[in-house]
């Protein structure tokens, strides 16, 4: 891992398009600024692994057509 | 920033594979889906990956489930949608079956495909409060 120290208001470029610069530092946290061409997605790590657990906690298993079909039956 | 479009748009259909250039977060390599119309007895539709690991999904609209539900596409995401403000965008939510039995469907990060340009992506709000496991049918 690359490791920088940085004070507020520098920045470290990645690559030509992104840029992550420090805002504010406070006790808790560091406020960061990006800014990154509309291709990269940016997101807060946490999230995108709650959304990436979500998606393979939904991919369908072979026996679950029937039981998912069989809950809307009942559930009218 | 705009609301989603209204919820007349449920009858698009997408009949060919839809391109998601970046895959869905947990399956990058999954670049091409079909849609498949709705299940047997269900008002789920198939969202399904015809490359990578070939993985299958259930889905539904989400402004079917909850009224009012409203997402806000940043200008990035209709960019990589190739979306104009007003196009007509099909939504979905991924539906699981939980090991209770339950279904639950998430609304915090909507699957989102322009019609037009046949891509697709799934949309992680940055201040989205749905919850990831909305339930739409109790556990047994």
């Amino acid at each position: 891992m690359l490791v920088f120290t940085r004070r507020r208001d520098e920045a470290i470029m990645i690559g030509d398009g992104v840029e992550v610069r420090v805002l504010r530092v406070g006790k808790d946290g560091v406020r960061l600024g990006i800014v990154a061409p509309p291709e990269v997605r940016v997101h807060r790590r946490e999230i995108y692994d709650q959304i990436r657990d979500a998606n393979q906690s939904a991919v369908v298993q072979p026996d679950h057509l029937a039981r998912v079909a069989e809950r809307f039956t009942k559930a009218k | 920033m705009r609301p989603a479009p209204a919820a007349t748009d449920t009858e698009i259909t997408v009949s060919d594979a839809v391109t998601f250039p970046d895959g869905i977060p947990g399956f990058e390599s999954c670049r091409r889906f079909v849609v498949l119309a709705a299940e047997e007895a269900t008002p789920l539709r198939r969202l399904h990956a015809v490359d990578g690991v070939g993985a299958s999904f259930l889905a539904i609209d989400p402004r079917g489930v909850l009224e009012g539900y409203r997402c806000d596409l940043t200008a990035s995401d209709r960019r990589r949608l190739g979306a104009s403000n007003d196009e007509p965008l099909l939504w979905l939510a991924l539906v699981t079956l939980e090991a209770s039995g339950a279904l639950t469907v998430n609304l915090r990060a909507p699957i989102v495909i322009n019609p037009r340009t046949m891509t697709g992506q799934q949309v992680l709000p940055h201040d989205c409060l749905y919850p990831v496991r909305h339930v739409l049918l109790d556990a047994e």
